[in-house]
């Protein structure tokens, strides 16, 4: 009998100074998460669109405490319709969210009591299960948190994952985190959110009052609308996102879909950088950007003339029947030396 | 002569109490639901449809009312004493008191009883010699065909139902629709606890680790999917798989069931 005992302790040793090998031969490669000492905590500053969280100057990893509250509510899809959104903090899109690379963030999901369903968390920017999907899944009333590191710089959606989950994003369930890389992001004068999701209603376009969920136009992958930040008009005319002749802008653009992928396009300027899918490779002077559901995109213009510039989905049906329409007001001096229009001879 | 007034006063009115609380008892009319076959919303190795035999439920949710006579004879479910175990700090909070629904909530006495755990639910219906109903016989139940209101689809229905957010007061039981069986409020007023809530779970992500929930998850495209726009059935599902047997929610109550001897 003691013998037995001696032989599986001698196994086990084995076994650990085996596994224990296996793991200093794999620590190499993540060595470099291992270097990435947590200093202090701070509070994530989490905005609405089409506003974005200011840029990181920390030069360290933090903890960053991410409270985001599941909210059910009644709002405008556009000027007299409602809908029943479901939503990350009271607004389609979601908060957006900005972390650096190697920061440990400690994220509380709460749905709020008055909510009818439960809901959890799937953010692309996490390395786990679901997502933080599994640890989050949350009954109206409760709350939820796990943490996670953030290892991969880049722009990521998050959405609700609670089954079924092409009904929670298709009442507005998503929303941008970024993670900043280590050395931070070029500098530039304005930065915006911009998000585009399908919606189905059981009205057509813009038909008045409160509309339901469509399921079956959903199924179909037939929309109502295709909306940048959740509204018909949320940021054109008066609500146009603002800049100036020689800035340069950064729009972090994201796809919660659920269905449709976009043809991200500015009318009038062409992008003279574009993060591909919201990573690192960079791609320079493109007209129109692929934007998948569920993806992201970051891109950055030089804005040379003033004028009104025109965010569409170059699937211009969407743009003209379904609301695809966001504008940035550009104001500033005229610069014929990049665009002028020549007075025709009489 | 004063004293045996008194006294006899106090009988009198205990005695009312009394018999006030036997009613309240006696009023909870049960109804029959005819065997039938619960079909899962999706089946699986673990979750086949189900022969379910006749049994008895509740014509409509516990009101306040009623678990106040319940916590009264029970001390142990009173807010102030309950085990933190068994009920979260939510429990029955949109009370007064312990043993007061409270004036200000006098629009509520008839509304069903929400704020309510797993346990305290089952410990109620125990306490009338009765049990919660199982998935299989709520499913069972609530499909039962509505007799008073005109609609499409039982699932649009229902659907309507999920997606308004809750209204500032929960209305009275009964206030909704009644169906073949009798039920009142089997959809439409609020979610209801059954005894075996967490038996098939879906506590995680829903799109599933375990091979049951990444069959659910499959849904749309799923052969095993009973109705694959069965909305309705896969909100109910998650919203069960949310749930811990101490959880107090604003929109959970639950109603009793009983074996047919």
């Amino acid at each position: 009998m003691k013998l037995t005992v001696i032989k599986s302790v001698l196994a086990l040793a084995l076994l650990a100074s085996l596994v224990a090998g296996c793991d200093s031969s794999a620590t190499t490669s993540t060595s470099s998460v291992a270097i990435d000492e947590i200093k202090g905590e701070e509070t994530a500053v989490l905005t609405d669109a089409p506003n974005v969280p200011p840029p990181i100057t920390r030069k360290h990893a933090t903890k960053v405490i991410v409270n985001l509250d599941v909210v059910e509510k009644v709002m405008k899809i556009a000027d007299s319709t409602e809908y029943t959104f479901w939503t990350f903090g009271g607004s389609v899109p979601g908060k957006f969210i900005r972390v650096r690379e190697g920061d440990l963030v400690d994220f509380t999901l709460k749905n709020l009591p008055d909510s009818k369903l439960p809901h959890n968390i799937d953010l692309h920017a996490v390395n786990g299960p679901g997502g933080g999907a599994e640890a989050t899944l949350v009954a109206p009333g409760q709350s939820a948190r796990f943490q996670f590191k953030a290892l991969n710089p880049g722009l990521y959606v998050y959405h609700c994952a609670t089954g079924p989950v092409g009904m929670h994003i298709a009442n507005g369930m998503y929303g941008l985190i970024m993670v900043e890389p280590k050395e931070g992001m070029s500098k530039v004068d304005k930065e915006f959110y911009v998000m585009q999701g399908d919606f189905y209603t059981k009205g057509k376009y813009e038909a008045p009052g409160l509309q339901e969920f469509d399921q079956d136009k959903a199924i179909q992958e037939n929309p109502d609308y295709v909306l940048f930040n959740g509204r018909v008009r949320a940021n054109t005319g008066a609500n146009a996102m603002q800049a100036k002749t020689g800035e340069n802008v950064r729009l972090f653009v994201g796809n919660g879909g659920p269905n449709l992928t976009s043809s991200f396009h500015v009318i009038g300027e062409v992008f003279d950088k574009v993060y591909v899918e919201g990573g690192d490779l960079i791609n320079e002077n493109v007209q129109t950007t692929v934007v998948p559901a569920g993806g992201s995109s970051i891109v950055e213009m030089k804005l040379q003339v003033p004028g009104m510039l025109n965010i569409v989905d170059h699937a211009l049906y969407r743009t003209f029947h379904k609301g695809a329409l966001a504008q940035i007001k550009v104001s500033g001096d005229e610069n014929p030396e990049v665009f002028n229009k020549i007075k025709t001879q009489k | 002569m004063k004293y045996f007034l008194t006294i006899l006063l106090l009988t009198v009115f205990s005695g009312l109490a009394q018999a006030q609380e036997k009613a309240v008892i006696a009023d909870k009319k049960m109804v029959t639901v005819a065997a039938g076959i619960y079909k899962p919303f999706f089946e699986t190795n673990d979750s086949r449809p189900l022969m379910v035999a006749a049994f008895k439920m509740d014509e409509c949710a516990v009101t306040n009312a009623e678990f106040l006579e319940f916590v009264k004879a029970n001390p142990a479910w009173r807010r102030s004493k309950v085990n933190r175990l068994f009920a979260d700090s939510n429990y029955l909070k949109h009370w007064e008191s312990d043993l007061s629904i409270g004036k200000i909530n006098a629009n509520i006495y008839h509304s069903p009883v929400v704020n309510v755990s797993w346990f305290a639910a089952q410990a109620y219906c125990k306490w009338k010699n009765k049990r919660l109903p199982t998935i299989a016989e709520w499913e069972l139940a609530g499909n039962g065909k509505p007799r008073n209101i005109k609609y499409t689809s039982l699932t649009e229905y229902i659907l309507g139902w999920y997606k308004k957010p809750n209204p500032p007061v929960l209305p009275n039981v009964k206030t909704t629709y009644q169906n073949q069986y009798g039920l009142y409020d089997m959809h439409g007023l609020v979610w209801e606890w059954t005894f075996n809530f967490n038996s098939f779970t879906s506590k995680a992500d829903s799109r599933g680790s375990t091979e049951d929930e990444a069959k659910a998850f499959c849904a749309a495209g799923s052969v095993k999917v009973k109705d694959k726009n069965d909305y309705a059935g896969f909100l109910r599902f998650s919203y069960r798989g949310s749930l811990k047997g101490n959880y107090c929610i604003p929109n959970l109550g639950f109603r009793c069931a009983k074996d047919i001897p």
